[in-house]
């Protein structure tokens, strides 16, 4: 078993409930964002502009409430443990734990390093694109908002479209970014499977999964956790 | 035109020798003062300044210089088979020089020109995109490069109508690949550090009735009118066309039109899915309409292709080449001579990502690392590499010799 036990403390049930928001508000995003591209489906135009504005400030407003909540609410920095809390926003930024180590993550996904690579609950490739997601869901609603008809005169909006010259490529530029966050979830995707299904299992359904616990003071593997729902079972932090 | 001895017989008699009542020539003045900004029955008030000023001769002289043009703007205003009050007006109250309406030609005509330049207070209506390839010979006019003729003819100027797109940025002129460097007035005066103000009439050709409103507008209150920030007057350039198009019902019905000759466009449906580009083209087209207000293209059948779109600081971003081709949703964007729409790329980038990341799977399972995953490493290759204590004690006690002096 070379997975860590994946444990609660890793992701907050908060942060498990943001994360299905802006799942759902994003897949709302792009099929409603498709059909106002190219209204396919004409009788749900009108469905589907509503809805794109919905979600819009749906992904916005919990975008805020989520970040606001790394400040104050305390989770795992290391995967495996129950111990070492700390406040959340520290996940995204770089730590001790992961020093040196985007290089050897890189390689290890190109196969040019054989073993995982160890370090804090996100390594650094991770942290990075994590830390990038808020400004870039802050420049989509920029974007958006420059081409909404209710803020597009907003002198800020105005300065913006001019900048990039002209609606239609505020549009472009709305449209291309919808296909980056489609390629950031693909590989988001991808890359949390790849870890294992108990990641899927713990974001999703908040649930549980054994495997190897390590120590956050030494780094080191100490034992192993294979059933951390049975309260009886002998638990090396309890 | 200049025709003097119709100008000696009056506003009011030269008028009605074209067959225009007394009765459309107020409504058309209340519709101009309703077009910068005062109430419709200020409509007698504009009457009254036009027939004292071509009495007195007072108006203020309008200077109309062609450059990168196809004349349709000039053509927009002559309506040669029908002009309209607002052509007439215009034309006989103050239109001194103009290169294809003015009866003279040649040298007096060209002298004319001169002559009032000198004098001042005037307005230059600019007609076409200044071109400024081969520096500046891409146009000759009498002998003077186009561009000089511009800069003579501004800096004199009260004011400088760019009127149509091509005077605004570029238009036609200043499509891509742009060999003859056409461009904007406003970013031509710009450059060449002439601070005379631009009004932008964006649109191909130039609507008549925004030449006249912005005129109307300087003899009436002496200012310009109220300009947005690409310099367009915001009365008319401040709603988009889909704000006010008569489509706008089947817009919001979700009633689309998909392909000409079909069901739906007999019945009249929104033209968006058509690349209609009302939908991010400022301008109030459906309300002055068109041609002496008979009809304007959406409501003529035809999607809307943006020629009303403005982009005064960039010639590359204007309305040709931001909305080409029209009937797509994208305009297409170019690599050398290959175009391509903005979809093929997105669809493209984003199909070798997939296959990269479905490429990595089958590595994922050929290394075995879909079993359980590989195994995390005791030390990461950074700390590997460090001198450890007990390897490398000569740095350690080098450390402690420089601290205990």
């Amino acid at each position: 078993m070379a997975h860590l036990a994946h444990y609660k403390e890793a992701h907050p049930l908060p942060f498990v409930i943001t994360h299905w928001i802006n799942a759902i508000c994003m897949f709302c995003l792009i099929i409603s964002g498709l059909f106002i591209h190219y209204p396919a489906i004409p009788s749900i135009m009108g469905l589907c502009r509503g809805l794109h504005m919905v979600c819009a400030f749906v992904i916005l407003i919990n975008l805020f409430a989520r970040v606001i909540m790394a400040f104050f609410i305390k989770s795992a920095q290391y995967g495996g443990t129950r111990e070492g809390l700390d406040r959340d926003i520290k996940n995204y930024l770089p730590s001790k734990g992961n020093k040196h180590q985007f290089l050897p993550w890189i390689k290890y996904y190109l196969f040019l390093k054989k073993d995982h690579p160890k370090g804090t609950k996100y390594g650094s490739p991770q942290k990075l694109s994590y830390a990038g997601i808020p400004f870039l869901l802050l420049f989509m609603g920029f974007t958006g908002f420059a081409l909404w008809g209710p803020t597009c005169d907003w002198g800020i909006f105005v300065w913006f479209t001019n900048l990039v010259g002209g609606i239609m490529n505020v549009r472009i530029i709305h449209f291309f970014m919808m296909w980056v966050f489609i390629i950031f979830t693909g590989l988001h995707m991808y890359l949390a499977l790849i870890e294992g299904p108990a990641q899927v299992a713990i974001m999703f359904k908040h649930k549980e999964h054994g495997g190897m616990i390590m120590d956050p003071e030494t780094k080191e593997i100490i034992g192993e956790d294979l059933d951390p729902s049975d309260p009886d079972a002998k638990r090396y932090f309890n | 035109m200049v025709m003097p001895e119709v100008r000696e017989a009056g506003l009011a008699s030269y008028l009605a020798s074209k067959g225009v009542s007394r009765r459309t020539f107020l409504k058309f003045c209340g519709g101009v003062a309703a077009a910068i900004g005062l109430s419709s029955t200020m409509g007698p008030k504009v009457a009254e300044a036009l027939e004292i000023g071509s009495a007195t001769g007072k108006l203020i002289p309008v200077v109309w210089i062609e450059a990168g043009s196809c004349s349709g703007c000039t053509e927009s205003l002559a309506q040669a088979v029908e002009p309209d009050v607002a052509t007439l007006v215009l034309d006989y109250l103050s239109l001194n020089y103009s290169e294809t309406l003015s009866a003279a030609a040649g040298h007096s005509l060209e002298k004319a020109k001169e002559e009032t330049i000198e004098a001042g207070g005037y307005i230059l209506i600019y007609e076409g995109a200044v071109m400024t390839g081969w520096d500046g010979n891409a146009l000759m006019v009498a002998d003077e490069k186009g561009t000089d003729a511009l800069i003579h003819a501004a800096s004199n100027a009260l004011a400088v109508i760019s009127a149509g797109s091509c005077a605004v940025d570029g238009g036609w002129c200043a499509a891509h690949p742009n060999p003859a460097g056409a461009m904007g007035v406003q970013k031509f005066l710009k450059q060449n550090g002439i601070a005379t103000p631009v009004i932008n009439l964006p649109s191909c050709p130039v609507n008549p009735e925004h030449i006249v409103e912005v005129v109307m507008n300087f003899v009436l209150t002496g200012q310009l009118p109220k300009l947005n920030s690409n310099n367009e007057p915001e009365l008319s350039f401040g709603q988009l066309i889909h704000e006010n198009c008569p489509r706008r019902g089947h817009f919001e019905n979700g009633e689309f039109v998909y392909e000409f000759g079909s069901d739906e466009e007999r019945k009249g449906y929104c033209l968006y899915a058509m690349g209609c580009k009302g939908p991010q083209t400022y301008s109030n087209c459906p309300v002055v309409r068109w041609n002496g207000k008979a009809s304007w293209c959406v409501e003529a059948g035809a999607p809307c292709i943006g020629c009303a779109s403005c982009n005064p600081r960039s010639s590359r971003n204007n309305w040709v080449n931001n909305n080409a081709p029209f009937l797509q949703r994208f305009h297409d964007m170019h690599v050398g001579s290959t175009n391509f729409q903005p979809t093929t790329l997105a669809i493209a980038v984003t199909g070798i990502a997939g296959v990269a990341i479905a490429a990595h799977g089958f590595g994922m399972k050929f290394a075995g690392r879909t079993k359980g995953g590989a195994p995390i490493e005791t030390e990461s290759d950074w700390s590997k590499k460090q001198p450890k204590a007990a390897e490398a004690p000569e740095v350690v006690e080098d450390v402690q010799e420089g601290g205990d002096e």
